[in-house]
């Protein structure tokens, strides 16, 4: 062996700390279930199963405390009529979290918490009065181990339904014994390199003994179902100095027609039995009363791959470098067709061309989709934080989640989980009323907490919503108005929608009062500021005293972009496609100023206008102009520019950013020439002008994106105009 | 035996400077600089090196030459500092000097301030003086902020909506 045991050790618990924070949140959905259907023993059943695959785990990387606890947990709900104990779901809502504490504590190497809170817990359960009642399989299990106790050791109910299932998927179930070597060091790494050894042939289905047991360093016995001849696996499972001897023994052989669940529902479910293996295979073929989806998942998994993201964002990388190389050929192509317009050569070319950017097309959705998943994983941990918080805060919460299965770019959903958690912790303690304001308000008790996904476009849409009190918009001009972000009268004219962007202030959060007066506060900007960098969007809608959802628009990955581009002062510039609704020509004695904005009207709506290069010539209004209607959050802008190039994909790469401090530009890209285009970042342009809001009638804000060159040399040629220009934007 | 320093030597304005050889990635001629809004005026934009986007920044503006139009002998030194790669542009780049360690003095105190605490100290070679620079100090983020009034009133602005607010 290359490694040496302690690697092989290091490189299992990180895999341990992967996957247990899964069954942590099974554990934690189980638990939620519970609650709502106190003493139902299927779902106690799913919690034992969490409980034992993670004590197994624990004790194969030797962490010792985890799995004892573990272990107390599953002994005290396998006992009879633990699951009618109410208090079931409380212990396991707290073994939820000290579990997840103590890897913590093992991950970072820190103090273990203490535990003996819930040791107590757990064995005032073991201790409560248990009701005999006869189950299936529970007899089954007494008789069996009784007849095998000798040769081995008894299977759960849990594994026995493994067995059965992997009987009926045409497996055979083998009983592997492997004595350790008595001079092996590291008798528990060695087992557990028998186990990997055994789990690349077939699924490792049982392991007895645990590792924390004194007999674990003596000897370690398998139920492996697999495909692969019982002299294979013994060859497989030899390692030198580890594992001298190992007998396979086959215990249920595969089942080719699996029967009808009903028909053996009533059997006494016979796994240990390692000798006849016929029989057992008849009576095993998965009780009436297995919840199957546990090996289900088991099979899924096998088809899993574990990647690093970053092996992924090369492949993208490179996808992205190819699709410049394709523009480049494109590019060159079109040039050849025009100097020799009738050679035959063009057309093979030309479909030469068409097949690479259809494979590269398809090349390209096939890696983006890879980074793709369902939102489904951020989702999951929200109905237990909404009950912690609707505990903590005094409200009666239901969390209504739909749209789990919309898909995501996973470095989107990483960035969102944050601003997603204080939208959903907002919701739930500001925004629902407490449940005597509910009934006088006429309302249900209980209120409702929306988590919705779906796609919209090129987007991805992420609802929060909730069915409060509503933001009371009077209440926020108010409080602008006392923190001095804006005056009486401006505030007068701000309409409700643009009041409530107000509350995404970064001033605006932290005074407590607020957030008692608008029931929103902490965090918002944070979640602006998060949005902002990933080029989304946020907008609230509110009635108040009916709810207030908070929509957020997402890009739906990172990497790639459908642009539109244009030129503004000789520069070529880029913004996403999604965000233009139209392209509209007009003159500049259309610009009407309101207010010291520049605005247009389009068809009965006044528009603002965003200008972006140098600021209006004073001539007869006859110069043209190009307006790109866009739509950021939920309002419309016209950007002024000079000229349109066209639309294009765009690859986008990242600026340096410690170099450039501003955050107007999102990214950059290549074009196919080698030109590189700046991408406008919308969101930070809509508010670099609405802050920089001029101050003197006539002044525009103009030259947003002017650099200091444009500046000066426009200060050159319009001496009058340099003060006006020179601080602006 | 004293060591001795590999220095790319460049002209800016009329002085030599230098940077060690190690942090230099190639000098290429200047292509077509995208200009990027809102930046500092002696940070010219990006560049489109081999597919890679590189920033660039031109030292005769930060060392304050006026005059800085882009002229065919021009060059970006590409410097790798960090990982991450910057191009400077100087008014010609031409030789690979080796400095005696001990033919290097310290800077002056004023050099301390500034814009000019990028230099790490003074090399003579054969009579000249070699202004060398240190990458780290150059490309620091913070030397490169736009430090133009309106940042400052912007930050201004916050502190002041944080202090009302904490009110």
């Amino acid at each position: 062996m290359t490694n040496s045991p302690d690697e092989r050790g290091a490189e299992l618990r990180e895999l341990f700390f992967e996957t247990s924070q899964e069954l942590l949140q099974t554990l934690n959905d189980d638990a939620l279930r519970l609650e709502k259907k106190p003493g139902d023993e299927e779902i106690v059943r799913g919690i034992r199963r969490t409980a034992h695959t993670l004590k197994g785990d624990s004790a194969a990387c030797g962490l010792r405390e985890l799995s004892e606890l573990a272990h107390k947990f599953e002994d005290a709900l396998s006992l009879e009529g633990a699951a009618a104990q109410t208090a079931v779901s409380e212990i396991a809502f707290e073994a939820a979290d000290v579990f997840a504490e103590m890897i913590t504590a093992y991950r970072t190497g820190g103090k273990l918490p203490a535990t003996k809170a819930l040791s107590k817990k757990i064995q005032d359960l073991t201790a409560a009065p248990a009701v005999k009642k006869t189950r299936r399989g529970t007899k089954a299990d007494g008789t069996s181990s009784a007849r095998s106790s000798a040769k081995s050791a008894d299977w759960t109910e849990y594994e026995k339904l493994a067995m059965a299932k992997a009987q009926a998927e045409g497996l055979a179930v083998y009983h592997v014994v492997a004595k350790i070597d008595p001079h092996c060091a590291m008798p528990i790494a060695g087992r557990q390199l028998i186990q990997n050894a055994l789990a690349g042939l077939g699924q490792v289905l049982a392991l007895r003994p645990d590792a924390k047991s004194p007999a674990a360093a003596k000897q370690v016995e398998f139920v492996l179902a697999t495909g692969q001849a019982p002299e294979q696996i013994a060859a497989k499972g030899r390692i030198p100095t580890i594992a001298e001897e190992v007998t396979v023994e086959l215990m249920l052989e595969p089942n080719p027609a699996p029967k009808g669940a009903g028909e053996s529902g009533n059997a006494a479910s016979d796994g240990s039995n390692t000798s006849d293996g016929a029989s057992a295979a008849e009576t095993l073929t998965a009780p009436a009363s297995s919840p199957s989806a546990t090996p289900a998942t088991h099979v899924a998994q096998e088809n899993l791959l574990r990647v690093e993201a970053g092996r992924i964002d090369s492949v993208l990388n490179l996808v992205g470098e190819l699709i410049i190389g394709k523009s480049m050929l494109q590019q060159a192509l079109n040039e050849f067709g025009k100097r020799y317009p009738k050679d035959l050569l063009r057309g093979k070319f030309t479909d030469a061309m068409a097949f690479q950017a259809r494979v590269l097309n398809d090349l390209q959705r096939s890696v983006m989709k890879i980074r793709m998943v369902p939102v489904d994983q951020l989702f999951r941990r929200f109905p237990r934080m909404v009950r912690d918080v609707a505990r903590q805060c005094g409200r009666d919460v239901e969390l209504v989640v739909s749209g789990h299965d919309t898909d995501l770019d996973k470095g989107i959903l990483d960035a969102i989980a944050e601003p997603l958690t204080h939208l959903v912790r907002n919701a739930v303690s500001h925004g629902i009323e407490p449940p005597e304001e509910r009934r006088t308000a006429g309302k249900a008790t209980q209120g409702i907490v929306k988590l919705n996904a779906y796609h919209q476009g090129n987007q991805v849409v992420v609802e929060v919503s909730d069915d409060g009190r509503g933001i009371d918009a009077k209440k926020i001009r108010a409080k602008a108005i006392e923190l001095g972000l804006t005056t009486p009268e401006e505030a007068a004219r701000l309409s409700d929608t643009e009041t409530l962007d107000f509350i995404f202030r970064p001033g605006f959060s932290t005074a407590e009062q607020v957030t008692e007066v608008s029931g929103r506060g902490v965090g918002m900007d944070v979640v602006q500021s998060v949005l902002h960098r990933l080029k989304a969007t946020v907008s609230v809608e509110t009635r108040l005293g009916q709810g207030t959802t908070f929509r957020l628009k997402l890009p739906l990955t990172l990497a790639i972009i459908k642009a539109l581009l244009f030129w503004v002062e000789q520069r070529l510039y880029a913004i996403p496609l999604n965000a233009v609704l139209e392209i509209s020509r007009t003159f500049e004695g259309e610009v009407h100023q309101v207010d010291n904005y520049e605005v247009l009207q389009l068809r009965n709506q006044v528009l603002p206008l965003l200008r972006l290069g140098r600021p209006a010539v004073d001539g007869d209004g006859k110069a043209k102009l190009f307006v790109l209607v866009i739509l950021v959050g939920e309002r419309k802008y016209g950007l002024i520019v000079d000229a349109l190039e066209g639309e294009e994909e765009l690859v986008i790469k990242a600026l340096d950013d410690q170099t450039f401090s501003t955050d107007l530009v999102s990214g950059a890209s290549i074009l196919g020439d080698g030109r590189v285009v700046l991408i406008l970042n919308l969101p930070a342009v809509v508010e670099h002008v609405a802050k920089s809001r001029p101050e003197q009638a006539g002044q525009t804000s103009a030259g947003l994106l002017m650099t200091h060159t444009d500046r000066m040399r426009l200060a050159l040629t319009m001496s009058n105009m340099t003060t006006t220009t020179g601080g602006e934007a | 035996m004293s060591r001795e320093l590999h220095i790319v030597g460049f002209q800016v304005g009329r002085e030599t400077y230098g940077v060690p050889i190690t942090s230099l990635h190639e000098i290429v001629r200047v292509p077509e600089i995208t200009a990027v809004p809102d930046a500092p005026d002696y940070l010219e934009g990006v560049i489109n090196l081999r597919g890679k986007i590189v920033s660039v920044m031109d030292l005769r503006k930060r060392f304050g030459v006026k005059e800085a139009q882009i002229k065919k002998h021009n060059r970006i030194l590409v410097v790798e500092h960090a990982g991450r790669l910057a191009g400077l542009i100087v008014d010609s780049a031409s030789e690979v000097l080796k400095i005696p360690a001990d033919a290097v003095e310290p800077p002056p105190a004023v050099f301390q301030e500034g814009g000019l605490n990028c230099v790490t100290g003074l090399g003579k070679v054969s009579g000249r003086l070699v202004v060398l620079l240190e990458m780290s100090k150059l490309l620091a983020p913070g030397s490169l902020q736009a430090k133009n009034e309106n940042g400052e009133k912007k930050a201004a602005a916050k502190s002041e909506a944080r202090g009302a607010a904490a009110k």
